[in-house]
């Protein structure tokens, strides 16, 4: 039976709801901020921050996943349409109580930047954009000029998320930045775009 | 319940606090060690890279073992000395956290003040850290504090939240080892809230069993 997107909606509400442990999202804000300035000083490398951001969310989303499917208890998306829409409507709204809007996208999207997704051949490359009115990660931020030029992507770290909760549900995607209003643009966009379903495997030597 | 335009222009004034997820914050903070550990190794790796040019060089002498010059741009690290090993990495790791929580402290506190009078004295200030700054961050007040009257005080949390949950498979030795550094980023908090407020103390945190932590914080002696 498909769930509507309200329905969906109405499931990320209850589940904020009921959870118990929450924190002012300022201290979000403040931590994750005081953590990128940190990397940067380390690095010194815009696009190694980037990787880094990206990699920390891989882990994050790891464990996420795990969390999430415990909480929701939702069963397996029918199709990546259907993975937008919980992600979207149930994931974020759980964790960080905002709702992005979801833009389908089934046939391979024209590339907006100029590093292009890589298209597996033989795989539908359906995707879709998530578009985050509200960023609780970016609260008080302003990128210096440096930072703009240097290209880095300030909340790097949600498209890890995305790619390691994902993954651990059989599904590879890359997930990307396209426009972020810290950068002076019109808005906060993430693509995802399915890569290749993953066969699930015993890992060599555990049995 | 007050009238409607009177409670709309309230919320208007003083929104409520947006909350995230607690889970999503320990998540990240978790996360958060393990790249610090990355990101402080590759830091110093650098450092000590351009002391060897230096040294090379022969603009600078060989630095005895003991003793090191610290690099101008690690600006957040408040190490002075070198200690080798894995010790060095998790100094390296617990200076940026306590750095980290020194910009979340303060940030916080300015807003935590708003609308707050002045502070009476230091006394005062140590009080609305016990109350208004744990809860805030970690909804409890502080069960126990002491204090000498001499600008020592020990504030003794019974079940610090950040704590809590910290268990090691590798046995209770390990997870107090790893408390031991995580909560140099609660302390770093309670450091910059109270500097941003004016006074520039020290915090020390001490855990001898979980999830039991007390901070000494010390405040110079005129205020």
């Amino acid at each position: 039976m498909a769930t509507t997107s309200k329905q969906y909606k109405a499931i990320g509400e209850d589940l904020w709801k009921s959870r118990t442990d929450k924190i002012n999202s300022e201290l979000f804000s403040l931590t994750y901020g005081a953590l990128v300035v940190q990397l940067i000083q380390d690095y010194e490398d815009y696009a190694e921050v980037n990787k880094q951001l990206e990699k920390m969310g891989y882990n994050i989303g790891t464990r996420l996943i795990e969390d999430f499917l415990a909480r929701s208890s939702l069963g397996r998306c029918s199709d990546f349409r259907e993975v937008g829409e919980v992600a979207a409507k149930v994931g974020f709204k759980s964790f960080l109580n905002i709702t992005p809007t979801v833009t389908h996208s089934g046939a391979p999207p024209p590339s907006a930047r100029p590093t292009s997704t890589v298209q597996q051949s033989g795989v539908p490359g359906s995707s879709f954009i998530l578009t985050l009115d509200e960023n609780p990660l970016a609260e008080f931020v302003e990128l210096p000029d440096e930072a703009l030029e240097g290209g880095l992507w300030f909340s790097n770290v949600l498209c890890g998320v995305l790619r390691g909760a994902l993954e651990m549900v059989q599904m590879q995607v890359q997930a990307e930045f396209l426009s972020d209003v810290l950068r002076g643009d019109e808005s906060t966009e993430i693509r995802v775009t399915l890569l290749k379903y993953l066969e699930e495997e015993v890992p060599v030597g555990d049995d | 319940m007050q009238a409607a335009p009177v409670s709309a222009l309230g919320t208007l004034a003083d929104p409520p606090a947006r909350m995230v997820d607690g889970a999503a914050m320990d998540y990240l903070l978790i996360e958060a060690v393990n790249a610090l550990r990355v990101s402080s190794a590759v830091a110093s790796a650098r450092a000590k890279k351009i002391e060897r040019d230096m040294v090379e060089a022969g603009l600078v002498p060989p630095p005895p073992t003991t003793a090191k010059q610290q690099n101008p741009r690690d600006s957040t690290s408040s190490t002075s000395g070198k200690i080798s090993g894995p010790a060095d990495e998790d100094e390296g790791v617990r200076s940026r956290l306590e750095a980290i929580g020194m910009h979340i402290g303060g940030n916080f506190v300015e807003r935590l003040c708003r609308d707050r009078p002045l502070f009476s004295d230091s006394l005062d200030v140590i009080k609305f850290v016990c109350k208004d700054l744990w809860v805030s961050c970690w909804d409890k007040q502080v069960d126990n504090l002491r204090t000498n009257h001499r600008g020592v005080y020990v504030l003794q949390d019974n079940a610090f939240k950040p704590i809590t949950r910290i268990s090691s498979w590798e046995g209770r030795q390990e997870a107090l080892k790893r408390a031991k550094l995580y909560v140099a980023l609660p302390a770093g908090i309670i450091r910059g809230a109270l500097s941003r407020i004016g006074f520039q103390g020290t915090v020390v945190p001490e855990i001898t069993t979980l999830p039991q932590c007390t901070f000494q914080i010390k405040l110079p002696k005129n205020t």
